[in-house]
């Protein structure tokens, strides 16, 4: 059985410094991997530790991504190997084409039976990936899993739904996005450290893939920030409560708020 | 020359990191409080291949260079320095002279279960009368016919009464002093041996300090580590090797307290504005800042001198001595910084502070270290 987990080498915005006008410097952010991505990948261990399965790990970005760092990182959290696209012009690509790249990575490696993602990405959270991918693929998706089991073929599948769980059982390959809280990510021990730069990684030129062409291009063209008003400020004498409330009641309705 | 970690080290960083904030981070002031041995932590270290970093895999250790064994003791450290000790004590001092000293029977039958971390160590040198002077040691080891006897008392042993193997110094010639010492590999419960109570101390309170006792403490012929007469020797080359460790631990002290005034004054609000922004706070981290990565400097150096197979006796020295100094004086410092906040239990500056000031005591005092460096400067 063949299980691939896509994850991101991606900067923390936390980390990232904006500007009074509104610019984003990101100078002083390290890269790392995606802070919910060590979850899928230790959702997918536990999961192919019990089926024997091989654990196999995707990236695809922009550079820094095919680092030996990044894919040590990855490979340290519990993968048995990674395949990774490494491309500048994929660095600001948008879903759609990320998510085309994957699909074609998936399809060179072959017989894969699942793919597992992250709930979403520490830079970018548009909760996209997995379900674009699957539309790629063909395949189904599932998003909130918080448990796998099952066989490749036969996969058992629970999701977080309002007020409960949900149980499916899915008959073939399937995109699953793990919920961020689906497993604890174990911290990887010095000799799981050590044996990543043992493991096998595997780059592929983006030009070597076949992608669908693209259809429309979508450009940033401009981005403002809403008018910030004025606090008003305005005191309310509260030694009479019967008046300060009428009081309030009034400069609210004044405001709109009521 | 590249003053950057490999990847190896960055990642090692980043896992202990983690591991601490994880595990350790939450108990560091419930163990420091109630004066208690994290116990729950060993498997938890154990797991992680902490308790043996140095050391072939197949002899249970993860086979890491001496740099990323460091720099875990100081990531250890800066979460709880009392963890910090305690692993370093069990793979610099207890675990080492066996790794090094020992017969093929004596590592395989020792190093698995302790580089892997199933079986906790200690070394036992000084004594009530023998601190400094640890030539002077008292504790003797008689040679009969089915083993040894020892007799004597040690103090300040680390990691005892967890400790399952006790490194032991006694003196198989007291005529000849130092060149009568002898070491011994010593099991705790061989008969005759008992461990006292533990002391209460200034800081380092998670870490477990009592005395031990021989008393015709038997063990067998093939419990001596070395040779008779070698015990000195080794015991000198272990506490070269251990204030590596120290000088880590000191470092990882010192960070977090400087981790903790910066936070404090970005903070901390007073006429109108952070205290971050006051030129007399400026200047003072800005000197706690340059003392720490001069310390780390010093620190790395010295366990890359262990990786390159250099001399590291003098560097080890002037390790322990500046950066346990640095810890002393950055904790005093982030306490300042935090003005009154700073001297209250809520806040871990005064942990910091307290758990410091050991670091310029055991294995080997600042005036130690001084008499190593300006023997090597002045020969």
């Amino acid at each position: 059985m063949r299980i691939v987990v896509a994850y991101k080498w991606a900067c923390d915005p936390e980390e990232a410094t904006v500007h009074a006008d509104g610019t984003v410097d990101w100078s002083r952010a390290k890269p790392g991997l995606s802070t919910y991505d060590p979850v899928a990948i230790e959702l997918a261990r536990q999961f192919a530790d019990g089926t024997g399965a091989e654990l196999i790990g995707v990236t695809v970005g922009g550079k820094g991504v095919a680092t030996p760092i990044a894919a040590k990182t990855a490979l340290g959290r519990g993968l048995d190997r990674v395949v990774i696209v490494e491309d500048e012009s994929l660095a600001y690509a948008g879903r759609s084409e990320l998510a085309a790249v994957l699909a074609e990575v998936i399809w060179h490696i072959g017989d894969v039976d699942v793919v597992v993602t992250g709930d979403s990405s520490v830079d970018v959270a548009a909760k996209m990936v997995p379900t674009v991918l699957a539309g790629a693929l063909s395949w189904p998706a599932v998003a909130e899993v918080t448990s796998l089991s099952g066989q490749a073929g036969a996969l058992r599948v629970e999701r977080a739904i309002p007020g409960g769980v949900q149980v499916l059982e899915v008959s073939g390959p399937a995109v699953l996005a793990a919920s961020a809280d689906a497993a604890v990510p174990r911290v990887p021990g010095m000799k799981d450290l050590l044996a990543a730069a043992r493991k096998p990684v595997e780059l592929i030129e983006l030009a070597a893939l076949k992608l669908p062409v693209q259809g429309a291009v979508m450009t940033v063209t401009g981005r403002s920030r809403p008018e910030r008003k004025a606090r008003e400020g305005q005191l309310i004498d509260t030694s009479d409560p019967d008046k300060a409330a009428a009081e309030l009641v009034t400069a609210l309705r004044q405001a709109g708020a009521l | 020359m590249d003053f950057e970690l490999t990847d190896e080290q960055q990642l090692i960083r980043d896992a202990v990191r983690e591991f601490a904030e994880a595990e350790v981070v939450p108990i560091a002031a419930e163990i420091d409080r109630d004066h208690r041995f994290p116990y729950e932590l060993l498997p938890k270290l154990a797991e992680m291949n902490l308790m043996g970093m140095p050391y072939p895999e197949k002899l249970g250790g993860a086979a890491t260079d001496y740099v990323s064994y460091v720099i875990a003791v100081e990531e250890i450290s800066r979460a709880c320095a009392s963890t910090g000790i305690i692993l370093s004590a069990h793979t610099s001092l207890a675990t080492w002279p066996i790794y090094k000293f020992g017969t093929e029977t004596q590592r395989e039958r020792y190093l698995p279960d302790m580089a892997s971390g199933r079986r906790l160590g200690a070394f036992a040198l000084t004594e009530p009368a023998a601190g400094t002077d640890a030539a002077a040691g008292t504790a003797t080891a008689t040679l009969h016919a089915d083993g040894y006897a020892l007799n004597g008392s040690k103090m300040f042993i680390t990691n005892a009464p967890y400790a399952e193997v006790y490194i032991v110094f006694a003196k198989t010639d007291p005529e000849r002093g130092a060149r009568g010492m002898s070491a011994f590999i010593v099991e705790k419960d061989s008969p005759g041996f008992s461990v006292g109570e533990a002391e209460h101390k200034l800081g380092i309170r998670g870490s477990s300090t009592p005395p031990v006792y021989f008393a015709d403490c038997r063990i067998p012929r093939e419990a001596l580590l070395g040779e008779e007469g070698e015990g000195f020797k080794i015991a000198m080359q272990t506490l070269d090797g251990g204030r590596i460790g120290v000088s880590a631990q000191a470092l990882g002290i010192a960070q977090a307290a400087l981790d903790a005034a910066i936070a404090y004054a970005k903070e901390r609000v007073q006429f109108g504005k952070p205290i971050a922004s006051l030129q007399a706070i400026q200047w003072m981290i800005a000197d706690m800042a340059t003392e720490v990565d001069a310390a780390r400097l010093l620190v790395y150096r010295a366990a890359s001198c262990v990786d390159n197979g250099r001399p590291y006796s003098t560097e080890g020295a002037m390790a322990k001595l500046f950066a346990s100094e640095t810890a002393t004086k950055v904790a005093g410092k982030a306490i300042q910084i935090h003005g009154g906040y700073g001297y209250i239990e809520s806040y871990p500056v005064e942990r910091n502070y307290r758990d410091a000031k050991i670091t310029e005591l055991y294995e080997g005092t600042s005036e130690v270290q001084r008499m190593v460096i300006s023997r090597s400067a002045l020969r």
